[in-house]
């Protein structure tokens, strides 16, 4: 029966050709949109593994709201539970890109360096050093984009700054971080001794969801985001994100759809004569729904092939073209190829079920009497 | 279409049926029936008036008979056909083919029996245009599920025998009609049916195409394959072993 069904198709070349490029253009978007949604979806799993064991402590007027001085960072050092607290200075470092390449300033107290970025490890040098003033520690992508090298001088803020230590690469936020030690950053930027936020780290036997909210009323002025509470806000961000890309993919999938159902449908109009010979020579309804169904199915699959391959490479084009600049925009994981595969066939699947079911439908008399 | 009439003709009765197996101009008492029709009606609405395409039909059919089937157009002839070959539903009566009552069996049967039991030949031939000699010929016994070889095997041989040896990978526009038609025959021979129903097979083809065709009519009614031919031309008629002529839906001389 599968020869009949490529045959079928293969008798309406341009009809079947402009069908399947429907479809592909659909699993196009969703290859592409799905590539940024899974870029996007890593460098949150690998940004929510890497600070996952910390509280995080704000001014109640948020992050950007100032308040929060290294007093703060005594005071909540002072609550019970409380193994260990820094603040970290965290700017943009592009300020006149609007950070809009995700490059940041991280200001750490040198001391705190290594256990604030755990558990991201040093490709090469050392992380910052109690003493160390002009010294930077870069994340991957800063180290590549600048050509920096160990003792390589970084011009930050009008400033020369030594790299002592490059990050190995995490797919995560680390990846573009510039860290340079607090106090450091806090005169480049004259903020004076204000930090943005503060990392709390509980005692191993504390619960954090408990500690959380005891920093949150020991420390006036604070509000808190405990490992969980992060998850969960970053998560329905992330969901957000994916709903508005995939879907817009999803659609132009849908629009690839109706292209096959209107194809299928002018198909089994055509051959209305052909379906009432072959009912009449004994085809049972299931060997009618095969071929029609069986066409459509092909149709999304050879679509979803099509779709897959240029998506691939149109995304690594863009991924290529954006290697300049240095941002990594999509990410093509087996998961997402896997899924564009099945909705390409669903897609056809769905679309050839109701042109099937009237071919299969069909009364042989009637059919036959067709023109 | 047959004229509209009321129905009034009283139902044919068992002695009437009994009447006809015994006129039967075959003459070989001992020839198995092979197929009988029995008060077969069709009546169909148009609007709110009631059509009868056939009326209480009887034909008793024994195998190897070469049956004409004669008649005005819209007199009912393919209806019956249609009716015997349960393309349609019949309003009443029965059609009893091989032992088998067709009017009985499960709509999800039907193909089956159309398969197994029923060959059919179209005065338009009704090829599949994309497939070849060869392929139209196996179309049925796809279908049937027969292996590839065996059909590929069959067929070749039923188009050797019918003088289309050379023309087995031609796709229906290379063929003649004449060619056509018999590859339809072929077709229709491919899973041994007990009956081939055809209409007007010689309708669209010159004279010696149609006197070829009626050739391999008798050719294979002789060999026992039993034929119902629905026809105008008396020239087929003439061939055949026995025919019906029917008028307004009711089969008068048999």
């Amino acid at each position: 029966m599968f020869d009949l069904i490529i045959r079928n198709i293969m008798n309406r070349k341009v009809r079947s050709a402009l069908t399947v490029c429907g479809i592909a253009l659909g699993i196009f978007a969703v290859i592409v949109m799905g590539a940024m949604s899974e870029n996007f979806h890593q460098t949150f799993e690998r940004s929510m593994s890497v600070t996952s064991d910390k509280i995080r402590v704000f001014a109640e007027s948020g992050v950007f709201g100032g308040g929060l001085t290294d007093e703060k960072v005594s005071d909540v050092l002072r609550v019970a539970g409380v193994k260990d607290a820094y603040g970290l200075l965290m700017t943009t470092f592009d300020e006149d890109k609007m950070g809009m390449t995700g490059k940041q300033i991280l200001g750490v107290p040198p001391e705190k360096s290594s256990v604030a970025l755990y558990p991201v490890e040093l490709k090469a040098g050392r992380f910052l050093n109690p003493g160390d003033s002009y010294n930077v520690v870069v994340g991957s992508n800063i180290k590549r984009e600048y050509q920096l090298e160990i003792g390589s001088k970084f011009e930050i803020h009008d400033k020369y700054f030594t790299v002592v230590g490059i990050l190995d690469y995490t797919g995560s936020i680390f990846d573009n971080a510039v860290i340079i030690p607090l106090e450091t950053a806090q005169d480049l930027y004259d903020v004076g001794n204000s930090v943005s936020y503060i990392f709390a780290v509980p005692d191993e036997r504390v619960d954090a969801e408990v500690l959380s909210k005891r920093i949150e009323l020991s420390v006036k002025g604070t509000s808190t985001l405990s490992p969980d509470e992060l998850e969960v806000q970053a998560r329905q961000s992330f969901m957000i994100f994916s709903v508005i890309t995939i879907s817009s993919g999803i659609l132009a999938a849908i629009i690839g759809g109706l292209c096959v159902m209107n194809t299928m449908l002018m198909s089994v109009t055509e051959r209305t004569r052909e379906f009432g010979i072959l009912k009449a020579i004994g085809a049972e309804t299931r060997d009618i729904l095969l071929l029609t169904l069986g066409e459509a199915s092909c149709m999304g699959f050879l679509g979803g092939i099509l779709g897959i391959l240029v998506g691939s490479v149109a995304v690594y084009i863009m991924n290529a073209w954006l290697a300049n600049t240095r941002i990594v925009l999509f990410l093509i994981t087996p998961r997402l190829l896997v899924i564009a595969m099945l909705f390409a066939l669903l897609i056809g699947a769905l679309s050839g079920l109701y042109p099937a079911y009237r071919a299969s439908k069909m009364s042989p008399m009637e059919a036959l009497k067709h023109a | 279409m047959p004229e509209i009439r009321i129905e009034e003709n009283g139902l044919e009765t068992a002695e009437k049926l009994e009447k006809e197996l015994n006129k039967s101009n075959l003459g070989n008492k001992e020839q198995k029936i092979i197929m009988q029709v029995e008060n077969l009606s069709k009546t169909y609405s148009q609007g709110k008036i009631l059509v009868h395409a056939l009326r209480c039909a009887c034909i008793t059919v024994r195998k190897g008979e070469l049956l004409a089937i004669m008649g005005p157009s819209g007199s009912g002839k393919s209806t019956l056909l249609a009716l015997i070959g349960t393309l349609e539903k019949a309003t009443d009566g029965k059609v009893i083919l091989d032992g088998i009552d067709l009017t009985s069996v499960p709509e999800k049967l039907l193909p089956r029996v159309r398969r197994e039991k029923i060959g059919f030949i179209f005065q338009h031939y009704n090829l599949i245009p994309t497939l070849s000699a060869l392929e139209n010929v196996e179309l049925s016994m796809r279908f049937s599920r027969v292996p590839k070889k065996e059909r590929e095997e069959r067929a070749r041989k039923l188009l050797e025998e019918l003088g289309l040896g050379d023309r087995l990978s031609h796709k229906p526009s290379e063929l003649s009609g004449g060619e056509q038609q018999r590859v339809s025959i072929a077709r229709a021979l491919a899973n041994k049916p007990a009956v081939i129903l055809a209409d007007e097979p010689t309708g669209e083809v010159d004279s010696k195409t149609r006197d070829s065709i009626v050739r391999v009519f008798k050719e294979l009614s002789e060999k026992g394959q039993t034929i119902l031919v629905v026809t105008h031309d008396p020239e087929v008629a003439k061939e055949c072993s026995r025919v019906l002529r029917i008028t307004d839906g009711v089969i008068k001389d048999n």
